[in-house]
């Protein structure tokens, strides 16, 4: 019997977890552990592993031929552009202090998508292969511009078999015609809320008339279309974190039981907050505390909220081919799937290249709409797109749930081959895994029924965490 | 219950297949859809309906022939009789290609014969016939057994029939590494392949199945149908042997065979083999559903699909049923007295037409 190659890493509470290059996992202890690196495994540690599919007979057996199955299914396959996120303008009614962007004010000029550019859009838009479409609408903020979003949308319901659209907006200006755009079924809101009331002023409307304007919209929007339109992203800063229990209500009471906690970007104007030392340990810190909180409410409550992300690392620790989210995949090839459309017509792999070059760091644009892809350029940041050779990433037991994020390492440290575990992205990401692994070997029933609803089924039993002794 | 077999008077000397075509309510000599070779119309209706084609005409007892516009039907003259290989208005057409097997399963619902008949070219003669987008079943007895036959007989229709899909059970004792050039010609999103797995341990899979070694071979066949890109729809028939080892089951699906389409857990048909053991066999699952809802839960945690075909819904915890579509077929689907004021009804595939009065399920009706 071979048995592949194990990963290992210890846990708080003495165990150690392993994992193969396939993402199978378990958990063992330091005598397992022994006996694996010194090949003298018993007979119950290899009926353990065949079972588990962490061993094979001869090639092409069927423990063999699923292991190869599994590991393909972790790799994220390239796919069809189908996914845009069209800037018509970098323009604002609000100035939020940690602005990945750096947004234009609302009376800037040559700030907005020219009728040439509109122009090259729709027929680069009109150029996809691809029969169905995603457009996200992104500024500044796209209401600004009704007009050219409805330019955008026409153009798409009748080039595309589906189309779909978000606009990520601020609400702070919904009128009649605002409105009789989100009306459609094809379109859905995206927006910032920061958490209670108070921090949401603090960190983004600044006075009380622009908070009640923002609230009243959201309100109405949420009244008018019914809960399945609007989802919320909070934006945490970690030096001044918001009340989380006001914040868990707060969704609630809006119908958006999934929250998508994210700290602020180190992008844009946010890359002038100072945040202090020490900020990644307490970010992580805040997260997985936000998670137990999480976990207590749903307890209580018997009412099932989430933290996206979060949800999105376990089903990528459980599930094959989770590979939705473009902030977690591997490899993360650039510009496969989806890119960004800037307000000057420029081709952008990921919204936060976008804002890399916009602050002059470095020109990460791949293109325009008028000469379309750079492919040389693509074919260059996709070297560094794979955990799969990153000489930490191969000794991780985390690997093959894991992803890159080339962007992020240009963005906080100027080059792309900083050791892993040194970088944010894999920082934050060992901490998110640990409090997944964490959850899925608790023996707890709040945990249970918790991780149960994220991971999509009606109980969490303790044969889903594998265990070895 | 719905007629599979119809009485038939018919003028020839061997079987043939033709499709009845009504065009009622048209007007005569403007029939609206060109007409095959094998298309036989209806003239009249008096104490039989008469039909009409280029080969001659054959007269239809007992059945509206409203009820069977478009289906086709395989004639056979000598007995007087009619098997309707499609009906027209049913997702559920099945093929019985042969009804020898090379295994004796405890709760068979169609026992094995020595006879086997080839009817192919019928077979192929109804699927280029059958309607826009069908799915046609291939069953048995083993289909593979004439594995030749089968592939041939795939790769035509196919071809001719970009449209159709097929679902074929075989219990995958007689694929070998010489099939694969065929399997992978098979256009695979077009066919689901049914494989029957009844336990992680070879020794219980092995009695269920009346034959020693099939557990082995058979899980070789399933890394040879990964391997081939097949679509597979695993499926575990539920009895008291088997229902002890779902949760290990389960786990070998998760680590072993996460490339299946579906698990299905199915329950038991008292028919044929079963209907003879049924005491021995059923397995209570309204009495006794957590380890049906366990290995549910472990399958799907992994993002594996896995659903519960043959529940009637009353039978299954409120939070599993949206795993029980109604697959019953509808020509053997029935519903007991019970269940005229069921809210739950519409969503439900009911019980087998011969479902017993008596053993059944000790916790019917239950809403909640």
């Amino acid at each position: 019997m071979n048995v592949w190659p194990l990963k290992f890493r210890e846990t708080p509470d003495g165990g150690i977890v392993f994992a193969d290059d396939a993402g199978g996992f378990f958990k063992s202890d330091e005598g397992f552990l022994r006996r694996y690196s010194n090949d003298s495994l018993n007979a119950s540690d290899l009926a353990f592993l065949r079972d588990g599919g962490h061993s094979f007979g001869k090639e092409f057996d069927l423990p063999w031929t699923s292991f190869a199955y599994r590991w393909s299914r972790r790799q994220s396959r390239p796919q069809q552009l189908s996914y845009v996120i069209l800037v018509p303008t970098l323009r604002c009614n609000l100035a939020c202090g940690y602005c990945q962007v750096s947004r234009a004010s609302e009376a800037a000029r040559g700030f907005d998508w020219t009728a040439d550019t509109l122009r090259d859009v729709l027929a680069y838009l009109g150029s996809l292969e691809t029969t169905d479409i995603k457009v996200e609408f992104q500024g500044g903020e796209p209401m600004l511009r009704i007009d050219i979003l409805e330019e955008v949308r026409t153009f798409c319901r009748s080039r595309f078999r589906e189309a779909q659209f978000v606009v990520c907006t601020n609400l702070q200006c919904l009128g009649s015609r605002e409105l009789a755009f989100l009306e459609a079924d094809d379109t859905f809101v995206s927006t910032s809320l920061d958490g209670d009331r108070a921090t949401h002023e603090r960190q983004r409307t600044h006075e009380s008339v622009r908070t009640n304007e923002f609230f009243d919209n959201l309100d109405h929007v949420v009244g008018r279309f019914g809960p399945g339109k609007v989802s919320a992203l909070p934006t945490i800063d970690v030096d001044n974190p918001p009340d989380f229990p006001a914040l868990l209500d707060n969704f609630e009471n809006y119908g958006i039981h999934s929250v998508y906690l994210r700290p602020v970007n180190h992008q844009g104007f946010a890359r002038k907050l100072k945040q202090g030392t020490n900020v990644l340990a307490r970010w992580n810190r805040i997260h997985a505390d936000f998670i137990d909180l999480l976990v207590d409410r749903n307890c209580r409550t018997g009412r099932f909220m989430e933290e996206y992300y979060f949800s999105q690392c376990l089903k990528r620790v459980l599930q094959l081919g989770t590979d939705n989210h473009v902030d977690i995949r591997n490899p993360n090839f650039f510009a496969s799937d989806y890119l960004v459309v800037d307000h000057d017509g420029r081709l952008y792999p990921t919204d936060e290249a976008r804002m890399q070059s916009r602050i002059g760091r470095i020109d990460l644009s791949i293109g325009s709409v008028t000469d379309g892809l750079d492919l040389a350029k693509v074919a260059l940041l996709n070297t560094s797109s794979l955990n799969n050779f990153d000489p930490d990433c191969i000794h991780c037991v985390y690997q093959p749930f894991c992803g890159t994020d080339v962007i992020d390492d240009v963005s906080r440290y100027g080059r792309v081959d900083v050791p892993r575990p040194d970088t944010w992205f894999c920082g934050r990401h060992t901490a998110v895994f640990d409090k997944v692994f964490e959850l899925i070997y608790r023996r707890d029933e709040a945990v249970r029924q918790s991780l149960a609803h994220w991971a999509g089924v009606s109980s969490w039993a303790e044969e889903m965490a594998p265990a070895h002794s | 219950m719905i007629p599979l077999r119809i009485k038939v008077d018919a003028n020839a000397d061997e079987p043939f297949v033709v499709r009845l075509r009504s065009f009622e309510g048209s007007v005569a000599g403007d029939i609206p859809i060109a007409l095959d070779a094998r298309d036989v119309v209806l003239e009249r209706v008096s104490d039989a309906a008469e039909y009409r084609g280029e080969g001659g005409c054959i007269r239809v007892h007992g059945i509206d022939p409203s009820q069977i516009d478009g289906d086709v039907l395989l004639v056979n003259p000598h007995r007087g009789s009619a098997d309707r290989l499609v009906r027209a208005s049913s997702p559920h057409n099945t093929f019985l290609v042969t009804e020898r097997c090379d295994q004796l399963c405890v709760m068979c619902s169609q026992p094995p014969k020595a006879h086997h008949v080839d009817l192919f070219a019928h077979f192929e003669a109804a699927a280029l016939l059958a309607p826009e987008g069908a799915t046609i079943g291939i069953s048995g007895g083993e289909p593979t057994l004439y594995k030749e036959e089968l592939l041939n007989f795939l790769v035509q229709t196919m071809g001719k029939r970009t449209d159709l899909r097929f679902h074929i059970l075989t219990n995958g004792q007689h694929f070998d590494e010489l099939d694969m050039p065929m399997m992978r010609s098979l256009e695979r999103e077009r066919i689901v392949w049914g494989v029957p797995l009844y336990c992680r341990s070879p020794e219980v899979h092995d009695e269920i199945v009346g034959k020693q070694g099939a557990h082995a071979r058979l899980v070789e066949t399933l890394g040879f149908l990964c391997r081939a890109g097949a679509q597979i729809e695993l499926r575990t028939v539920l009895m008291k042997r088997n229902a002890p080892g779902l949760t290990a089951l389960a786990r070998f699906i998760t680590s072993t065979l996460p490339f299946i389409q579906t698990w299905a857990i199915m329950q038991l048909e008292s028919i044929g083999y079963a209907r003879q053991n049924w005491q021995r066999l059923f397995h209570d699952s309204s009495a006794e559903f957590d380890g049906v809802g366990r290995a549910l839960d472990l399958v799907r945690s992994r993002g594996i699909e896995a659903q519960l075909y043959n529940f009637p819904l009353c039978t299954v915890p409120a939070s599993y049923r949206h795993l029980a579509p109604p697959t019953i077929s509808d020509w053997k689907r029935a519903y007991l007295d019970e269940c005229r004021d069921c809210t739950i009804k519409d969503g439900c595939g009911g019980f087998f037409e011969w479902h017993p009065k008596k053993h059944g399920y000790a916790k019917l009706g239950a809403q909640s």
